[in-house]
């Protein structure tokens, strides 16, 4: 099977990315991923990689006929046809996971051009459905989702159980095997102290909310992110309700706070903003690290109006761009940690107009 | 609050863990908890999200002769049960973080999966979407599990576990709730 380039992947704007996203300002993104598996099949880590290959073999088949990917134009990606800097890029652009990477054999990845909708096949389960959308969209995702779904099970015949659900390889996705998120952008709530005691509050709900980058402690670029826990015992309208009021009341109360730290302390929040637009406007080393944590300060100044010259959109792009894969795939070669810092502060100074 | 571990910086990460109703907790400042993260030592802690999940420490204390009675036992049958369809264990099922072999697993091992979804899933039965053309069986289903909650709640009473009783009394309530609003079908969001 002749995979794709990963090259492809640049000639559109990745799927998270629009000026017009509808609350894309604090909510930067939406996804919603099911997990499906055919019946009469292992679950693929307990495949075979010839068993693995065969079942890659019949989606590639279906490949042209399912619309929500694209059909014929979809990107189909072969990971063991693939380096590690271009697995790298598939996971810093959400469209495979650690999981996905860590097994390239017998697996597949096929992406509809816009990375709206993507595949992955045989992940943890063999079938994982995801949509993505820019700002808050959670109901379109499903929808989405779900109207390929059933493209998908009119081609395979899953493994369903009356009272379980969708059988997933972990119990923990069993029944709807839905995952949704919200990725917020939260630095109010960060700065502010009040973090800890919001992600307490939410996690009673059953809502799970992670550090977008690094494991647990640390969180860098005050991303986080919001999905459900539970997979049974609701129908994914409920949980996608549910989901969608606990981020309502997040972003309510980081725009509150904003409001409030503009009352009582504008002089530090406009310096918080102006030494990040400074850092990333003038650096000639710029560690993932602190470039996150600026883009995160002049992602506050683009929200508040701060900037004529500059969108959401331009900050996403940013984001993704100054990742260490992408980096590396702009420079045409590996870089180690040190020329990273210089191209990613080159990149900033260049696109921060 | 300082650190429990070097005394000596300020605490934010509090790591608590609640087992059989007995909470225990530690502080750690941000560095101490990267470093305990990175030795692996936060394990010490007895944090196994798959046993914690699937009671399966227990499980193994249950395999070996001797040892006390623990007061969750699976049944002898399920843990040593072989899958026919894949030969997963519950051995394995432990090693690979609570994942399952295949959908026939679901069976072979239904007292430890039903015990873990207990665990973790809002509920016992499955409300949403069907496999497109797979007809409406959805009321059925949540009628049969109907029928076991009041069975369990019976049961319940009966052993005076009032506490249990009160969660299954609430399920079954809402089930009710979920078949009188015709859901079952995914558009169920009526309450």
């Amino acid at each position: 099977m002749m995979g794709a380039k990963i090259e492809e992947l640049f000639r559109n704007p990745a799927g998270i990315l629009s000026s017009e996203a509808p609350g894309g300002d604090i909510a930067v993104s939406s996804r919603v991923r099911l997990a499906r598996n055919p019946e009469g099949r292992l679950f693929p880590r307990r495949a075979s990689d010839d068993e693995r290959r065969e079942f890659v073999g019949e989606v590639t088949a279906a490949l042209p006929e399912l619309k929500h990917l694209g059909g014929a134009s979809a990107l189909v990606f072969d990971p063991e046809q693939l380096d590690s800097i271009d697995r790298e890029v598939l996971l810093e652009r959400y469209l495979a996971s650690r999981e996905f990477n860590a097994r390239p054999e017998g697996a597949l990845l096929a992406v509809r051009p816009d990375e709206r909708v993507s595949l992955m096949v045989n992940e943890d389960d063999a079938l994982r459905i995801q949509c993505l959308r820019p700002g808050l969209q959670l109901d379109e995702a499903w929808e989405e989702a779900s109207a390929f779904d059933d493209e998908l099970g009119s081609v395979f015949k899953y493994a369903f159980d009356e009272r379980l659900g969708f059988l997933t390889a972990d119990p923990t996705n069993v029944g709807t095997g839905m995952r949704a998120s919200v990725m917020l952008h939260l630095p109010g709530l960060v700065l502010t102290g009040q973090i800890a005691s919001a992600v307490a509050a939410v996690n009673k709900l059953n809502i799970a909310v992670r550090g977008l980058y690094g494991e647990g402690s640390e969180n860098l670029g005050n991303m986080y992110q919001v999905s459900n826990q539970s997979t049974l015992g609701e129908s994914e309208k409920q949980i996608i309700a549910r989901l969608g009021a606990v981020v309502s009341q997040l972003v309510e109360r980081e725009e509150n706070t904003r409001k409030l730290l503009m009352e009582r302390d504008q002089h530090s929040m406009l310096d918080v903003i102006g030494r990040s637009y400074g850092v990333l406007k003038h650096s000639h080393r710029l560690s993932s690290e602190e470039a996150l944590k600026c883009l995160s300060g002049v992602r506050l100044g683009v929200d508040m109006r701060l900037f004529k010259s500059l969108d959401v959109e331009r900050i996403n792009t940013i984001f993704m761009a100054i990742s260490p894969a992408h980096l590396q795939k702009r420079a045409g070669k590996e870089l180690d940690q040190s020329e990273r810092d210089v191209c990613r502060a080159a990149f900033c100074r260049e696109h921060l107009n | 609050m300082l650190c429990d571990n070097c005394k000596h910086n300020e605490a934010t990460v509090l790591i608590k863990e609640i087992r059989n109703g007995k909470s225990t907790s530690i502080n750690l400042c941000a560095e101490c908890a990267r470093l305990k993260e990175q030795q692996g030592e936060l394990g010490a802690l007895g944090f196994n999200l798959a046993e914690v999940l699937f009671d399966l420490g227990k499980l193994t204390k249950a395999l070996k002769p001797g040892t006390r009675k623990p007061d969750f036992e699976i049944p002898r049958e399920v843990a040593e049960a072989v899958c026919p369809k894949c030969g997963w264990t519950a051995e394995k099922f432990r090693q690979h973080a609570g994942q399952l072999g295949c959908p026939e697993c679901y069976r072979t091992f239904a007292p430890l999966v039903e015990g873990a979804v207990a665990r973790i899933q809002r509920g016992l039965v499955h409300l949403g979407k069907r496999p497109s053309g797979g007809g409406a069986g959805g009321a059925v289903a949540m009628r049969l599990e109907l029928e076991r909650l009041q069975r369990e709640l019976k049961e319940l009473i009966k052993r005076e576990e009032y506490e249990a009783a009160a969660v299954t009394r609430d399920r079954i309530a809402a089930l009710k709730r979920e078949l009188d609003a015709g859901g079952a079908d995914g558009e169920g969001e009526t309450r």
